[in-house]
């Protein structure tokens, strides 16, 4: 029901945007509200974190996959300050959408998986999930509308599909585990989601000294 | 070789028992710990580890690291710069969104000691450093003073570009307080505190922290004094109250000078009883006789009312001439003081009586009845008047002079006895004494002579028939201009007898015109017909009169006799009349010249009454209808 607000108000907003009157808005506010969306995405992934690791196994942590075997690893993306600067705002765009979009089957997969996970907190767990979601859904519905105003390349979008499939794990353990890898995942991505909006934000409004 | 070996073993034998002798234990390293890691800017980072024992002998550590992606191990490239048991790592060995695989290794002589390995994720660990450059002013407001706290974010941070966001956080005490108050700032750089205390000494710290990050320490602390600054507020509040005050007092002086006056317009004195000769110390002193006596004026009331002239209220006061002067002074002697009547239009305290109607007849009989006397004023017809009219004593007839008088009598204020006669029923059921009733006739006769000799007389402008209720018998109008002649005539007459009805001896009465500018008094015998109540409303000549009608009698019935007069010599007989009867029958022809003579009913007589009553019964009262 809420997705279907949402998707109504986006796809009005969406409509709306894809006119001349869209022009009216400028880059500046929609990377804000991007940047500021982003931000809630990673907030919440952080808190899933913290939340699952109050009763991880700690053989989990041993046993925990590598990082590097996350889906979008695949993805080339700066891995510093001075490459992030480097790269224009399209390509940053660019980015920000593949890693987004990648994400949007494997929060399908978790929020499947967390109502029936074998831990304490699930509920509070498969709230988040839904929460994340939404917010990835809107965050790309806006994308969506900045990168039709930031030129053809911030149009591309890697593919990064998800191979994990639908289980994710039998046993308690493994289930635990590998939702943990999930979320470790996303977390990241979502942060680097984040950061690259606020890079473009704030080359955007370069007559806001207050903000950047 | 025999001797190295020889040389050695006590040099190891010392070294064991040296390490025996002071108990001490060498070992191999403990494994140290990695404490934290921190990046001030995401673009750097420092590891800090804290080393276990080192096992007695000098140990050394390692920090060695391996990135996610790749299985090489490095070592930590600076272990000074950050200071003792750290490491940092610059931004060349900086990777961000890397896993980095930490462990520290302490190596002495005996072993080696691996930490936990710690894996870290940069964009994770950022703790900045505290903003800098904090700036405290004080500031005012429309007269309130305010901080104005502004700061820096640490120059290592790039908030430039984006790369890092910063919220602040700043908190304020007063030096003397122990709790400190917390403000959020968000992103921006600089806050105003108000609510301040005047002459406090506030102190000021800010912090900062990245989105995704850590809270950074606390700036240095930034001291400010507040001036001493004076309450405007209550400055003007004590300049109104010394105003008000002041005005007060004033005021209530002002009051106080003029509290007399005041008390006058504003609670006016209750005016006292002011009676003429009423004096309140005597009734203090509680004589009330002497209290009363003082407001007895004398001769008030009078004590004997015997004189009727006393009580008269009007005296026609008429100059005249010598000759009558002498008549009216023997006249006098009639007077009886119960009649009233107004004569004077001018005289508006006049003692008119309930008969009086005396402008009512001026104003609607007065023209008419002018040209009736002009006709009668014939000197032929009057004295056929006169010997009719002294015929009429004993044709029982009787007739009611009204005395009218003009009110523009040139004499002043005209005032008339009541008439002679009085044919009210008031008097006792004894016969009319005689004497009065002849004093009545002369006057009357006096009247109509004076009527009869004035032919001339000009039409005065409002007449009015004044009614005299005769009371009492002995008032007799005063005759303005009667003839010594008449006189003579009268006094023959008045040994007629006309008291009683039964007598037949019927007075007549003049109806008193008016009076003309001689200050003669017209009359006007009613002879026109019976006393007509009706005519009055028919709107006859006669009309609007109140007639008398002569009671001719009682009879056995007790029903009273009235008698109607004919004009011009027409009689009709008395007519029995019902008492309570309203139809009048007549059991004679009545032949009246004039239509207006009709018969009216009679009231309800009384019995005793019936005789007393000397033939006059008041139309007026009596609801008759005319039959004639």
């Amino acid at each position: 029901m809420a997705q279907r607000k949402n998707d109504g108000s986006k796809l009005f907003m969406t409509v709306l945007c894809m006119g001349a009157a869209c022009s009216a808005i400028p880059i500046s506010d929609l990377l804000d509200r991007a940047s500021q969306r982003s931000d809630k995405l990673h907030s919440l992934s952080t808190t899933l974190t913290h939340d699952l690791d109050s009763h991880f196994p700690p053989i989990g942590r041993v046993i925990m996959p590598r990082p590097s075997m996350c889906h979008t690893s695949s993805l080339q993306t700066p891995s510093d300050k001075e490459q992030t600067l480097q790269v224009s705002e399209s390509d940053l765009l660019s980015l920000a959408r593949s890693l987004l979009h990648a994400w949007a089957d494997p929060l399908v997969v978790l929020s499947a998986s967390a109502n029936t996970l074998p831990h304490p907190a699930q509920s509070t767990i498969s709230n988040k999930i839904l929460e994340l979601q939404e917010h990835s859904k809107s965050l790309g519905d806006g994308l969506d509308i900045l990168s039709g105003k930031m030129g053809p390349a911030a149009q591309t979008i890697s593919s990064l599909p998800y191979s994990g499939g639908n289980d994710i794990g039998q046993d308690r353990i493994s289930k635990l585990i590998n939702f943990n890898f999930l979320l470790s995942c996303f977390r990241r991505d979502s942060h680097k989601i984040d950061s690259f909006l606020k890079v473009l934000r704030c080359r955007a409004t370069k007559s806001l000294p207050e903000t950047c | 070789m025999m001797k190295k070996v020889v040389e050695v073993i006590p040099l190891l034998l010392l070294l064991f028992f040296t390490t025996h002798a002071t108990g001490k234990r060498y070992g191999p390293p403990e494994k140290p710990a990695l404490t934290r890691c921190r990046s001030p800017e995401k673009e750097t980072f420092t590891c800090w580890w804290e080393p276990g024992s080192d096992g007695g002998l000098p140990t050394t550590h390692a920090l060695y690291y391996r990135k996610e992606s790749s299985e090489t191990v490095y070592e930590c490239p600076d272990y000074h710069t950050a200071g003792e048991n750290s490491c940092f790592f610059n931004k060349n060995d900086t990777s961000i969104w890397v896993n980095y695989n930490i462990t520290v290794v302490a190596t002495n002589a005996l072993g080696r000691a691996f930490s936990d390995p710690v894996d870290i994720d940069v964009v994770y660990i950022v703790k900045p450093n505290p903003p800098e450059k904090l700036m405290v002013t004080v500031m005012e407001d429309k007269g309130w003073p305010f901080l104005r706290v502004s700061w820096e974010p640490p120059h290592k941070a790039d908030t430039r570009s984006g790369w890092i966001t910063l919220i602040y956080e700043l908190r304020v005490k007063l030096e003397e307080e122990n709790d400190w108050e917390m403000h959020l700032a968000g992103q921006q750089k600089m806050f105003n505190i108000f609510s301040l205390r005047s002459g406090g000494k506030y102190l000021v710290e800010v912090r900062c922290k990245p989105d995704h990050g850590f809270w950074s320490e606390w700036s240095s602390t930034s001291y400010i004094k507040v001036p001493d600054y004076f309450h405007r507020e209550k400055s003007v509040w004590i300049l109104i109250t010394v105003f008000s005050t002041f005005i007060f007092l004033i005021i209530t002086w002002l009051l106080h000078m003029n509290s007399h006056s005041l008390k006058h317009c504003i609670l006016p004195p209750v005016p006292g009883p002011k009676i003429k000769g009423f004096d309140e110390r005597l009734l203090k002193n509680g004589k009330s006789d002497d209290v009363f006596s003082a407001l007895v004026v004398p001769n008030f009331p009078r004590a004997s009312p015997s004189n009727y002239e006393d009580l008269l209220v009007e005296y026609l006061e008429v100059y005249v001439p010598e000759e009558q002067e002498r008549i009216l002074e023997e006249s006098k002697d009639l007077h009886d003081g119960c009649l009233k009547s107004e004569i004077s239009r001018s005289d508006s305290d006049s003692g008119r009586g309930s008969c009086d109607s005396h402008t009512l007849l001026m104003d609607k009989c007065g023209e008419a009845k002018e040209k009736e006397r002009q006709a009668d004023r014939e000197s032929g017809r009057i004295l056929t008047e006169t010997q009719r009219h002294q015929k009429g004593w004993k044709e029982e007839a009787f007739t009611y002079a009204h005395a009218m008088v003009s009110p523009d009598m040139s004499g002043g204020r005209v005032k008339t006895w009541p008439s002679v006669f009085s044919p009210l029923p008031q008097y006792s059921s004894s016969p009319l004494d005689k004497q009065s009733s002849l004093k009545m006739a002369k006057q009357h006769s006096l009247s109509t002579s004076s009527f009869l000799t004035q032919p001339g007389n000009s039409p005065k402008e409002a007449l009015g028939t004044s009614y005299w209720d005769s009371c009492l018998s002995n008032k007799q109008p005063h005759l303005l201009q009667p003839q010594t002649q008449v006189h003579r005539e009268l006094q023959a007459r008045s040994d007629v007898n006309i008291s009683s009805v039964e007598h037949k001896r019927a007075t007549e009465y003049v109806e008193v015109q008016r009076v003309n500018k001689e200050d003669m008094v017209l009359l006007q015998p009613v002879v026109s017909g019976c006393g007509r109540m009706e005519g009055m409303h028919k709107g006859e000549d006669y009309s609007k009169r109140e007639d008398y009608s002569k009671v001719k009698g009682l009879d056995s019935d007790n029903r009273l006799l009235l008698q109607r007069e004919v004009l011009e010599g027409d009689r009709c007989p008395c007519v029995d009349q019902e008492m309570t009867g309203d139809s009048c029958t007549s059991s004679t022809v009545c032949t009246t010249q004039k239509p207006t003579a009709c018969i009216y009913t009679a009231m309800p007589v009384q019995e005793e009454m019936a005789l007393a009553v000397n033939g006059y019964v008041d139309t007026a009262t009596m609801g008759a209808l005319p039959t004639c």
